[in-house]
């Protein structure tokens, strides 16, 4: 049976915007990938519970509203207490640059802000999987 | 591997969350370490009530699980969730979307919920969900809910893996024949119409308990269980405690009967057939020497395909060329 | 149109010879640019040429389809002299900071000679919840204006209100509370409530189909919306308490059958549930108003506009049998829509505002209208933006002549060829939601949200092979341009603030009469009594928001979507 890259895809915060966590997680399905998509409202401490009860490879974080720094660094916090900070961790949302350098010098593997393609963001995690399996 | 395997089922079996999900995912990856943590665990006896929620889709069935676990778990029990998705039969991947309408639960120590895609499984469930269950269960969780796809009309696999298998219906579908239809009616251990609040349900829940009489005329002689039927508004968590008694009620009918062993022996032969029909085409052909050789032969005209698929099947050696 | 058959086969008859000796040659010498040509968001096919023919194959009668502005079925306009009267009202959408921040705010856009204002509130707010709820921190006072207690709503209304017509207050989930407030401090302000038009989008059953601010279960949800509906009509009546946001099902990727089509099933779930307080229908008829978006397909806007109206005459005239000319007159307001607007070289998006401004205004009747800015995709709007919104407003009106004359495009062959296609296609489609049970039902079985999704998807993946244009996007793209997203510089303090003033009144405010004004909150939801008055004593005991809407959600519970609801 082939392996498959398990994406896990929230929302943090209050943010209800959904239209671009929705594309992207039927571009990842159609890129054959399985998308958990836990929803609207979650908290880091959710998030980082579902990615391991999910055993995700990828942990998606869509924020449009601007409280993306303090949610996204503490997903990344929980994640290295739980052991698990070998998952990819992407963003995407509203990001200005200044915020993505910090999240990226954090551990945010990524940032996909608005105009990025879906086909970016499925290269950038085939990139990735390929690397570590390889490893 | 097998230090490995030892140390993942020893961390499971402690109620490491992390080590179960991840040796479900060896499961479903078709990883060998999957089948090395399953021996690890198998012999201990089965703790484990496996309820199966099945029924089509727009009946509420995740919703109905929510309500579940939040019952489940006032009655001071551990709960795992298997909630399974289909796979796309275009790309292979899915969207799961299950575990939405309980991510309520999420920070609860007491409840994992685990979503899974079929990645290509008819009947319902994922080839792994099987597995996943008996590993849910050395995890030390006392009830696993299975939901199934709920989008096939041939969903009965839940019914060779839970002890328990609930059938969900709702008023205003015609789900009543539908389900008839679909064979779920011969399957069902117990009925909740859910959406009981809706204009309808009363007609529905006639016409459920007609189709009702007629089933349990039909399985006359067999060990007395009559399915019941019980109407939930799954959303407020109304008759969802009666739900539950009713789902307690079968356990100890399968108990006292004796219709509980005689499941779990089809179950075993069930099972053993279904790892056979999935493991065997692989391990053949893994077996087999000179594939590629073959293949060209094959493809080049110079032999037959049934000369070729029999010496195969026959012990795996591949005809002389 | 009536002329006589033997001129129609003339015409058909010079159209072939046309098409044999004239455009196939050189179309077969020449090409096309392109394979096929579509519409951009219903991808109908365009043909080259539209004349009278294609009228007639659409049964196109001018009287019936139509008609004169003024009269039904008022396609070319709800006004009979368009805008020679007196042009649309030009508004401008702002909310931030505190309500201070927002007063601040608001009479600047009133000296810049706006007449209107748009109040937006922050998430916390829509969402139900205080600014010191632990899911609130980091959002309070940013995407809005926080509004905890009374006193954050008196500051928020220290306006001059002399230069104020017309206040839209932007909230659905918790909007019986927010008018409490609005009431409230009214009257603390002593202004007359009726010497200004307040509007309410209250349109809770829009959030569930797609912007997802929503606190209660769907039909909880509608009743909370109804009871705001039926105090506004007894009590205030020259306010407008139910505004459609059709335009939010647009921006959600609605394609204009889908936007008019859910947004007057959902209409027609509000006002039957209106009608069954025991108005009729002519009574409640004249206070449902619609806001929408346009987007860049120019002539797929007008058409949207024009069948618009033409669509709501015709259901309340046949459907509900409403007879007064004001219950099948349109109330619309209209904007161009920020979904294509580009984070890439943003000044190019002042180009699509003007356009889209100018559909607006030949799609006529809408009496309203505001306008995004071009910064607005990557960042909350600056005063530059706010300036050249309103200029791009004021030249459509002033410099283009297009508001001179009713109607100018109507009579195109293609604009009512398109406009009849969009009414009968929207017709079909409310018919496939009355089968399900209307709108409420189809947001309850997630119809709604799937068919968006499925439209989001589409659009998106439409745009990613180049299907549909957008310039600096996937055409005249510069490479490695830095698209930079610059977040308006916020009073950093400004939660701190806020949290703080919450703190004080909550201390000062006497406990025991907000616990009173609470329980009865909760027994008037709990039965069938309007909510807004047990409401509006709470609010004027200072009970907070996020208390007030806990104890609706005490009783009605909260809304959980699963994956049928949620549309994936």
């Amino acid at each position: 049976m082939a392996k498959r890259i398990r994406v896990l895809l929230a929302k943090l915060g209050l943010d209800s915007h959904t239209i671009g966590v929705t594309v992207i997680a039927k571009a990842l399905r159609d890129a054959g990938m399985e998308v958990i998509y836990s929803g609207l409202k979650q908290t880091p401490e959710m998030v980082v519970r579902t990615a391991i009860q999910e055993d995700v490879d990828v942990v998606g974080l869509s924020s449009l509203s601007a409280a993306h720094m303090s949610h996204f660094s503490r997903v990344l916090e929980l994640l290295r207490a739980e052991g698990a900070s070998d998952k990819l961790v992407l963003g995407g949302g509203v990001i200005p640059e200044r915020d993505a350098e910090k999240l990226r010098a954090m551990g945010v593997a990524a940032v996909f802000t608005m105009g990025a393609t879906t086909t970016e963001i499925i290269e950038f995690i085939e990139r990735w999987w390929t690397q570590r399996e390889a490893q | 591997m097998s230090e490995r395997a030892r140390d993942a089922a020893a961390r499971l079996r402690a109620g490491d969350t992390a080590a179960l999900a991840r040796a479900i995912r060896w499961l479903e990856d078709g990883d060998a370490l999957g089948a090395s943590v399953l021996r690890e665990v198998a012999g201990a006896p089965e703790r484990a009530w496996r309820i199966g929620v099945t029924g089509p889709a727009g009946a509420g069935k995740s919703t109905l699980v929510d309500a579940l676990i939040t019952e489940l778990r006032r009655r001071g029990q551990r709960v795992g969730v298997l909630a399974v998705d289909p796979s796309s039969p275009f790309s292979g991947g899915a969207l799961l979307g299950d575990r939405l309408r309980m991510q309520r639960h999420t920070l609860d120590p007491g409840v994992f919920i685990r979503s899974m895609a079929t990645r290509g499984r008819m009947g319902g469930l994922a080839s792994a969900t099987h597995g996943a269950a008996i590993l849910v269960d050395a995890a030390g969780f006392d009830v696993v809910l299975i939901e199934t796809v709920g989008v096939g009309q041939d969903e009965l696999d839940v019914a060779e893996l839970a002890h328990t298998t609930v059938v969900v219906s709702v008023p205003g579908l015609g789900d009543e024949v539908q389900a008839l239809k679909a064979g779920l009616f011969e399957v069902a251990d117990v009925h909740a119409l859910n959406k009981a609040d809706l204009p309808g349900a009363d007609s529905a829940e006639r016409n459920l308990r007609a189709l009702l009489d007629l089933e349990t005329q039909r399985r006359e002689g067999e060990p007395r269980w009559a399915p019941p039927l019980v109407r939930t508004v799954a959303a407020r968590g109304d008759g969802v405690p009666a739900l539950l008694d009713a789902c307690d009620a079968h356990r100890v009918h399968l108990a006292a009967s004796g219709e509980g062993e005689r499941r779990a022996a089809t179950r075993a032969e069930q099972l053993f057939y279904a790892l056979l029909r999935e493991q065997a085409p692989q391990r053949l052909l893994a077996r087999a020497t000179d594939l590629d050789r073959t293949i060209a032969a094959l493809r080049a005209g110079e032999i037959d395909a049934f000369a070729a698929a029999e010496a195969v099947l026959a012990g795996g050696g591949l005809p002389a060329l | 149109m009536s002329q006589p058959p033997r001129d129609r086969d003339d015409l058909r008859a010079h159209q072939e010879r046309w098409e044999r000796e004239t455009r196939g040659p050189h179309v077969a010498a020449h090409g096309e640019r392109l394979a096929e040509f579509r519409t951009q968001a219903m991808r109908w096919p365009v043909k080259p040429l539209y004349t009278p023919q294609d009228l007639d194959e659409t049964g196109f009668d001018y009287l019936r389809d139509a008609g004169f502005p003024g009269e039904y079925p008022f396609t070319r306009g709800t006004s009979p002299d368009g805008y020679r009267t007196e042009l649309w009202r030009m508004l401008q959408v702002t909310g931030f900071g505190t309500g201070e921040d927002w007063a601040r705010r608001g009479r600047y856009m009133l000296e810049q000679g706006l007449n209107g204002l748009i109040i937006e509130y922050d998430l916390p707010t829509t969402n139900g919840l205080d600014s010191d709820h632990p899911l609130a921190a980091g959002e309070v006072c940013r995407a809005g204006t926080a509004i905890d207690t009374l006193a954050d709503m008196e500051a928020a209304l220290d306006l001059p209100f002399e230069k104020l017509q017309h206040l839209t207050s932007v909230c659905n989930g918790p909007q019986p509370v927010n008018l409490a407030m609005i009431l409230a401090a009214l009257e603390k302000r002593g202004v007359d409530p009726d010497s200004f038009t307040l509007q309410m989008p209250n349109a809770i059953l829009i959030e569930y189909t797609c912007v997802g601010r929503y606190i209660y279960p769907p039909a909880h949800g509608l009743r909370v919306a109804t009871d705001v509906i039926e105090y506004v009509i007894r009590n205030h009546p020259r306010w407008v308490p139910i505004a459609v946001v059709s335009a939010q099902l647009y921006a959600a990727r609605a394609n204009p059958v889908q936007e008019l089509a859910f947004g007057f099933s959902i209409a027609m779930q509000y006002l039957d549930a209106v009608l069954a307080r025991g108005f009729a229908i002519d009574e409640v008829a004249p206070y449902f108003s619609f806001i929408t978006g346009v987007d860049m397909d120019f002539f797929e806007a007008v058409a949207k506009l024009r069948a618009y109206r033409k669509i709501w005459a015709k259901l309340m005239r046949d459907r509900y049998g409403a007879t007064k000319p004001e219950s099948l007159r349109l109330r619309l307001m209209a904007s161009p829509g920020t979904m294509s607007l580009t984070l890439q070289q943003p000044l190019n998006n002042i180009a699509r505002l003007g356009i889209q401004m100018l559909a607006c205004a030949l799609g006529g009747g809408a009496q309203t209208m505001t306008s995004p800015l071009h910064d607005e995709a990557h960042a909350l709007p600056s005063e530059e933006a706010i300036a050249v919104g309103a200029a791009v407003q004021n030249i459509v009106a002033h410099e283009t002549g297009v508001a001179d004359v009713v109607d100018p495009l109507g009579g195109s062959y293609y604009l009512e060829v398109m406009t009849r296609k969009i009414e009968d296609a929207v017709f079909a489609e409310i018919e496939k939601i009355d089968t399900q049970g209307g709108a409420l039902r189809a947001i309850e079985t997630g119809y709604f949200q799937r068919a968006l999704a499925q439209e989001q998807y589409d659009r998106h993946r439409d745009l990613e092979s180049g299907r549909r244009k957008l310039v600096g996007v996937n055409q005249g793209a510069v490479s490695g341009e830095k698209r930079s997203i610059e977040l308006f510089e916020l009073d950093a303090d400004a939660e701190r603030r806020q949290i703080e003033r919450l703190q004080r009144v909550r201390a000062e405010r006497d406990g025991s009469a907000v616990t009173r004004a609470l329980a009865r909150v909760r027994e008037a939801a709990a039965g069938t009594e309007n909510l807004v008055p047990p409401i509006l004593e709470a609010v004027k005991a200072y009970a907070t928001h996020g208390e007030i809407c806990e104890a609706l959600r005490d009783v009605f519970g909260s809304h959980h979507p699963d994956s049928l609801t949620t549309g994936i």
